[in-house]
C-alpha cells in the first residue's frame, strides 16, 4: 500500500487557505488522470490539455463551493465533463455527439501498441455518452452512484450508456479476443 | 443446467463491474457454477474489459502550469503572513540588524584614536600632578636648606 503523507483533503483545506503549493501539488495527482480521460473524449492532445489547464482554474476557483474535500475526485470530473461537452458542443453544435469512426482497421494479430489503438478505434465509434461511461467506469473506476452524480443523470441512465456500450465493444473487439487470451 | 429467462439471470455486467452488493454477488457465483451459457457471456464480458485494459494511458505534453500563473499567485498579504516567507522575512531582517551593528573599519579607527587620547590625557595629569609634587617637594627641600644656613650663619 502506497503511504500518502498529505491526503487530498488536506491539502484542498490549505488550497482554501490560498496555498498554491498544496493545490499545485493536488494538480500534480490527478491531471494525468483527467488529461487522458478529456483526451479520450474529445480526440484531441491539444484540445484536451487545453481543456484541463481549464479543469484545474475552474476547480481552483470553486474549491470554496466544493462541500465534502472527500468527493474530490467526482467533483473534479464533474468539471472536467461540463468543459469536455462544451468543447464538443462549440466544435460540433447541430450534430449529435457522436463518436467518429476511426479510420484504422483492425488486425488479427496485434501488437500491444496496435491492440492499443484497436481499442482506441473501438472507442471512438462509441456516441460521446456511451464513451463517457466507459471512461469514467472501467478507466477511472467510479461506482455507478458516483458516475449519475457527475454526469447529472439517474443511475438507470448511467447503466443503459454503460451496458449498451459494453454489448458494442464486445461486438467490435471480437476479433482481437484471441490476441488478448494469449 | 442452462437459463433461458431473461428475468432469471443475474446482471452479469455489474457482476463483472463489481457493482453487486454481496447477496446479488454470491447468487450469481452460485448460479455461474452451474450455467455453462451464463458462464461464457461472463468469459466473454470479462475478455472484453481485460482488452480495454490494454489502452495505454498517455503522458500529457506538458504539465499543467500553475506556479507560474499569475491568477494562482497569492495576493501581497497572503505572503507577508504566510509562515515560510514570515520565516525568510525575519532571518533576512537579523542578518540586516546584524550587520548594521557590526563596526565597520572607520568606527574601529574612531574607537581606537578616542581609548588612545583618554590614555595620554590620563598620562598627562598623572605626570602634572607628579611634577606639581615634585615642585613641592624641591620647595620644601630648599626652605630647610634655607633655614639651616641662616641657623649656622647665626
Amino acid at each position: 500500500m502506497i503511504f500518502r503523507e498529505v491526503e487530498d483533503p488536506d491539502l484542498i483545506a490549505k488550497a482554501r487557505r490560498g496555498d498554491v503549493e498544496a493545490y499545485n501539488l493536488l494538480v500534480s495527482r490527478w491531471e494525468k488522470r483527467v488529461y487522458n480521460y478529456l483526451l479520450r473524449l474529445v480526440s484531441n492532445r491539444e484540445d484536451a490539455l487545453d481543456v484541463s489547464q481549464d479543469v484545474f482554474l475552474k476547480a481552483y476557483q470553486s474549491l470554496p463551493k466544493l462541500d465534502d474535500p472527500a468527493r474530490f475526485s467526482g467533483w473534479l470530473f464533474r468539471i472536467a465533463h461540463n468543459e469536455a461537452f462544451s468543447l464538443l458542443r462549440r466544435k460540433r453544435p447541430e450534430t449529435e455527439l457522436a463518436g467518429e469512426p476511426r479510420p484504422a482497421d483492425l488486425n488479427p494479430r496485434l501488437l500491444p501498441m496496435e491492440l492499443s489503438l484497436a481499442v482506441e478505434t473501438a472507442l471512438g465509434r462509441l456516441s460521446a455518452d456511451q464513451r463517457e461511461a466507459v471512461l469514467l467506469k472501467v478507466y477511472q473506476g467510479f461506482k455507478f452512484d458516483e458516475m449519475a452524480e457527475i454526469l447529472e443523470c439517474p443511475v438507470s441512465t448511467v447503466k443503459s450508456r454503460l451496458y449498451t456500450a459494453l454489448d458494442l465493444l464486445k461486438t467490435s473487439l471480437a476479433p482481437m479476443h484471441k490476441e488478448t487470451a494469449r | 443446467m442452462s437459463c433461458n429467462t431473461p428475468e432469471s439471470k443475474p446482471d452479469w455486467k455489474a457482476y463483472v463491474l463489481r457493482e453487486l452488493n454481496p447477496d446479488a454477488y454470491r447468487e450469481a457465483e452460485a448460479h455461474l457454477a452451474t450455467c455453462s451459457i451464463c458462464h461464457e457471456e461472463v468469459a466473454t464480458l470479462r475478455l472484453t474489459l481485460d482488452t480495454l485494459s490494454t489502452l495505454r494511458e498517455e503522458e500529457m505534453p506538458r504539465r499543467i502550469a500553475f506556479v507560474s500563473d499569475k491568477v494562482f499567485e497569492p495576493r501581497w498579504w497572503q505572503r507577508v503572513f504566510s509562515p515560510s516567507f514570515a520565516a525568510g522575512l525575519l532571518v533576512a531582517g537579523a542578518i540586516v540588524v546584524h550587520g548594521s551593528m557590526r563596526p565597520g573599519q572607520a568606527q574601529v579607527d574612531a574607537a581606537v584614536t578616542k581609548a588612545l587620547s583618554q590614555v595620554e590625557a590620563r598620562h598627562t595629569q598623572e605626570m602634572q600632578v607628579m611634577f606639581e609634587q615634585l615642585d613641592i617637594r624641591d620647595r620644601q627641600v630648599r626652605n630647610y636648606y634655607v633655614t639651616n644656613a641662616a641657623l649656622i650663619r647665626h
